[in-house]
């Protein structure tokens, strides 16, 4: 594979593992090494092997379509992302002074907006979130804590810096992608993990059901659910998967019924018990018909008035998703000072927020080159990406932004980072995003590393699973048991 | 232990215990035509008797043929018995029960499904059809052997254990009777003269064949398998030893007096029974009689742990 590393040329754009003249990086020497010195046949074979693993291990994830639900197997590229263990000590370090902010400005939200009457945040941008529910007025979850598991998406840009592209904050997935990552890589190229010191990733479920627990301190042994929508939901064997790891009861809506008393109750054999804690992978809407969508039939009737009366925990708590939102998202950083009075430690990507007379003078200027997103949307839908449209959907855009400003933001069309990918053409430069997911109850604990999710497609840089992306294993390595290897050095 | 999840653990068991037993009777019956001469009147058709599935056949097949009926019992994803749609069951109450399963179980369950899926087109061929029938029932024996190696013994594993012994004197049922029926036309008596292979291949479709010969010390007649697969009290594959074992179970769940005493009252019934007075060809209205008892069991399980009223509950009191 000697020759096929030595041609590799990841162009203008930043490479995650490879630096100028076809040098890995310090932190990534080893690994590359360890690839380069393997043959063509072993290396297919490592493929081949990574396949079959994967559907043995019926790691899926389903696709909506037409047609019905498809179950596809998870596409994993067998190449690991690596990430230096001083910087990510810097970004974990970022990403839990976010999300702290973040949590403070949704108790906030609920109880006062002094942060509103302080003009940090207009009123209108919060009151037109999605997220925002009226019946969480007055609410302070344990801890103050309302995203108790948030997935925030990192790109890293041309100049080498790793920014905050998003928060999700409502129902965030992937973390069981990540975990079975690191068992496929385990499985398949077992060796290379004496080479080097990569961070632990599989005591996720351990923080997850401690974190849970948390929040309900007063009970010894808390009963924790995990409410899933059912099978037919994308992300059902994830939702599986964490139930299995962590120790989780595995229900859905149907399971459960709120007594006279208003506790939470599941349907056991053994008639009624009781259920102190329920991790959510429902949106908040869904979750109670008698305050939310009364056409949810996914939801419990009065879990809403358990929750208020504190007789059942919900992570993450009702509400929460009103900082997920993209116009939120550019005031993030004003949070941080606001809030922690800190500098953030992790920057967003510079936005144009177009309810600004100014800013939204220059985002119509500059269409053609930016990036513009509606407020609330997820998995990469509804956005324009300027360089990679035609003139049609500009002007579509144009309109849109004229016609509600308040709904739309604007960023500079960022240069992703790139790292070597299995293709059919060889191994080629792909762009990729991480997900780290960040942990808050008592505590917060961020994943080491997350779920990095590349493009597979020559020059796209949408990642989404659902739209062709694929997903690497994340190694944080310490570059302390790398010193010996020089970058420069060569075979 | 959610009721809705006692419900799939034993769906689990009993569809795991029918895709290991099918594919072992389709390959037993298969081996006992080749023992047979061709003239016999006996046919690939009695196994689509066997599984009462004569209406669903005709409408999906043209011809009776060795073919046909192979893909209908074996590969036949719209039969519900067949083989393939038995591992998709199992599979599918495996993935919605993986947070009380041991880890290997998805994984097992995973290769089991890839290898059938891989070997569907290969069935027609006699000698692939028995590889792939064989490694199915490896597969389940693989899998009841990571359960019952590590799994606690808590009211999940009662259940599987419930699943998996109804699931069983059902099949036992159900293969005793079509023996008996084979016997009792009167086009069989060339079948009389081969009744030793027959009912040697019987035991053997039930993995008795070995205990049988080591614990009644006597030559396989109708009569003494019969009585060994209805009331042997050792042997775990006894239609006897199913009942006591469901009982058994039973007594660890809440409530468990009515499936009990159904469970019990069956294991009485055969018991009662002379079995040396009833000739091997008149044995299947007590089949017949058993299969619908079994169904009836099954539905009062149901009624008791998985769709319990609970509005009839008293109003539930706040744990400590």
């Amino acid at each position: 594979m000697k020759q096929e590393w030595n041609v590799y040329n990841p162009g203008t754009f930043y490479d995650e593992l490879v630096a100028a003249q076809h040098q890995p990086r310090k932190a990534s020497y080893k690994l590359v090494d360890f690839l380069r010195n393997l043959t063509r046949n072993r290396f297919s074979q490592c493929v081949r092997e990574s396949e079959a693993v994967i559907r043995e291990m019926g790691i899926t994830f389903t696709v909506y379509s037409d047609a019905g639900n498809i179950d596809r197997a998870w596409p994993f590229d067998i190449i690991p992302r690596v990430i230096p263990g001083t910087e990510w000590d810097r970004t974990e370090t970022g990403l839990k002074q976010r999300i702290r902010a973040l949590n403070m400005f949704i108790q906030d939200v609920y109880n006062g907006g002094q942060a509103i009457k302080d003009g940090v945040i207009p009123e209108d941008v919060v009151m037109q979130s999605k997220g925002y529910r009226e019946a969480c007025v007055g609410i302070t979850p344990p801890h103050g804590v309302w995203a108790n598991i948030c997935g925030s998406d990192l790109v890293r840009h041309s100049d080498g810096v790793m920014y905050v592209l998003e928060d999700n904050l409502r129902v965030p997935s992937g973390v069981a992608y990540m975990l079975e990552n690191r068992n496929i890589t385990k499985r398949v190229i077992p060796e290379i993990f004496n080479l080097l010191p990569v961070r632990v990733v599989r005591d996720y479920p351990s923080h997850l059901y401690e974190m849970l627990a948390s929040l309900r301190p007063e009970l010894e042994q808390p009963t924790i659910a995990l409410l899933t929508p059912g099978i037919y939901n994308s992300a059902y064997f994830e939702h599986a998967f964490l139930a299995q790891q962590a120790g989780l009861v595995l229900l859905e809506g149907a399971d459960l019924v709120v007594g006279k008393d208003d506790y939470v109750y599941m349907k056991t054999i053994n008639g009624l018990e009781r259920v102190d804690v329920i991790y959510r992978r429902i949106d908040d809407e869904f979750i109670d018909p008698e305050v939310f969508r009364e056409d949810s039939i996914l939801g419990i009737p009065g879990i809403m008035r358990a929750w208020k009366k504190g007789k059942v925990a919900i992570a993450n708590a009702p509400g929460c998703g009103v900082a997920d939102d993209k116009v939120i998202y550019a005031y993030v950083p004003d949070m941080i000072r606001y809030y922690l009075g800190e500098e953030p430690s992790l920057p967003n990507v510079p936005t144009w927020v177009c309810r600004r007379p100014e800013d939204r003078e220059y985002v119509l200027d500059h269409l053609p080159e930016l990036v513009v997103k509606p407020a609330n949307e997820s998995g990469g839908y509804g956005m324009l990406v300027g360089p990679h449209s035609t003139a049609e959907k500009v002007e579509e855009f144009r309109k849109l932004i004229q016609e509600n400003p308040n709904n739309y933001i604007a960023q500079p069309t960022l240069s992703l980072s790139v790292t070597p990918t299995v293709t059919d053409k060889g191994i080629a430069p792909r762009h990729l995003d991480l997900r780290p997911f960040i942990l808050s109850g008592k505590d917060i604990y961020v994943t080491p590393g997350g779920l990095t999710r590349v493009a597979l497609v020559e020059g796209s840089l949408v990642v989404n699973s659902s739209q062709g992306g694929g997903s690497k294993d994340t190694w944080i390595v310490d570059e302390y048991g790398t010193e010996e290897y020089e970058e420069g050095e060569d075979e | 232990m959610l009721s809705r999840v006692a419900e799939r653990v034993y769906w689990m068991a009993r569809y795991l215990e029918r895709t290991e037993n099918t594919a072992r009777l389709i390959n037993v019956y298969s081996s006992m035509l080749l023992d047979l001469p061709g003239r016999m009147e006996i046919n690939w058709y009695t196994l689509i008797r066997l599984f009462n599935a004569d209406h669903a056949f005709r409408e999906r097949y043209g011809r009776v043929t060795e073919e046909n009926i192979m893909r209908f019992l074996i590969a036949d994803r719209d039969n519900p018995a067949s083989v393939v749609s038995s591992l998709l069951n199992v599979r599918e109450n495996v993935r919605t029960s993986l947070d009380l399963l041991p880890d290997e179980i998805w994984q097992q369950v995973n290769q089991a499904h890839i290898q059938m899926n891989a070997a569907l087109d290969l069935i027609d061929k006699r000698h692939d059809r028995q590889n792939v029938l064989r490694a199915m029932q490896q597969a389940g024996q693989c899998i009841r052997g990571t359960l019952d190696s590590h799994m606690s013994r808590d009211n999940t594993f009662d259940f599987m254990q419930i699943g998996r012994h109804l699931e069983r004197a059902d099949m036992t049922s159900r293969i005793l009777e079509m023996a008996s029926m084979l016997l009792s036309e009167q086009r069989s008596d060339n079948m009389r003269k081969y009744e030793g292979i027959l009912w040697t291949n019987l035991l053997q479709a039930l993995s008795a064949r070995q205990m049988y010969v080591r614990h009644i010390h006597a030559r396989v007649d109708g009569a003494r398998v019969l009585n060994f697969l209805l009331t042997d009290k050792v042997f775990p594959g006894s239609i006897g030893y199913s009942l006591a074992a469901m009982a058994r179970r039973m007594q660890y769940l809440p409530d468990p007096e009515l499936p009990m005493t159904m469970a019990q009252r069956i294991f009485e019934h055969l018991g009662e029974q002379d079995l040396s007075t009833i000739p091997a060809n008149q044995v299947h209205p007590l089949m017949d009689y058993l299969q619908s008892e079994l169904g009836q069991l099954h539905g009062e399980i149901a009624k008791t742990w998985f769709y319990p009223d609970y509005d009839a509950h008293p109003a539930p009191q706040a744990q400590g």
